[in-house]
């Protein structure tokens, strides 16, 4: 990742628009990526979602299908 | 997603990271995986099929009969896949024998014992009894998810996404229920 990926917009969706997605999509057709800490996400997570903290992502980013659209939380 | 996971109203999963649930850490080969999920499908049918002398509802009836009968095929699959990838019948001891005794055979999707979650509905309102379910759902749903991406292999991530989708199917059947009931 080069500094200009930090200049990159990235587009939002609403709960809701998350909530349509995820229905009309197969688990394999994306990332859905949980960046709070291991406690948070263990009291309550999106099914499926991928623990990935914030402060690790520059690291494990490489975990997540580029091909794929991402969702973060 | 715009406010975080304050603004999902949605379903929720409970757990540690690595899984749905802490049994999950100590499957550590594939088998012992297809163990897991066979034993949790055993406790969930046992759940549905224990819940028509605990609520009278003919569509709720109907929905936890097929529910049942879901999780019976998920068990023929999850046999067939521990053949395929062993080359061998699971033996007597199966699926316990691959799980070193943990958790106990009462156990169904979401962690929960059958006995226990049986007990919980006596007495309750159909609602309750279905948002129990939409929650061992829920669990179900993101275990498997997080199985699929555990086991190696092509066949096998497929048959982990086919209980994944189904799973899906079952979430959104015991929701339309609910909200038909509510």
């Amino acid at each position: 990742m080069g500094v200009l990926d930090y200049f990159k917009p990235v587009s939002s969706m609403t709960a809701e628009e998350v909530r349509e997605f995820l229905r009309n999509k197969a688990a394999g057709e994306y990332n859905l990526v949980d960046v709070r800490q291991s406690g948070e996400y263990e009291r309550g997570h999106i099914p499926g979602a991928r623990l990935i903290p914030m402060g690790e992502l520059g690291e494990r980013h490489r975990e997540l299908d580029p091909d794929k659209p991402t969702i973060c939380y | 997603m715009e406010g975080g996971i304050k603004a999902w109203e949605g379903l929720k999963a409970v757990g540690a990271p690595e899984a749905g649930m802490a049994y999950f850490t100590r499957a550590d080969r594939p088998e012992a995986l297809i163990a897991l999920a066979w034993l949790l499908e055993e406790g969930s049918r046992k759940f549905y099929s224990g819940l028509p002398v605990l609520v009278s509802d003919d569509d709720a009836l109907k929905l936890f009969g097929r529910l049942a009968a879901a999780e019976e095929h998920h068990k023929s699959l999850l046999t067939g896949l521990y053949k395929s990838l062993t080359g061998g019948e699971p033996g007597a001891g199966f699926p316990g024998s691959l799980l070193g005794g943990e958790p106990k055979d009462d156990t169904m999707e979401g962690g929960v014992r059958v006995s226990e979650a049986l007990a919980w509905v006596k007495g309750k309102e159909l609602h309750d009894v279905l948002e129990l379910a939409l929650s061992l759902e829920a669990n179900s749903y993101d275990l498997y998810i997080k199985m699929g991406r555990a086991v190696p292999g092509r066949d096998s991530q497929e048959v982990f996404r086919l209980l994944t989708a189904e799973e899906k199917d079952h979430l959104a059947r015991l929701g339309t229920l609910l909200d038909k009931k509510l």
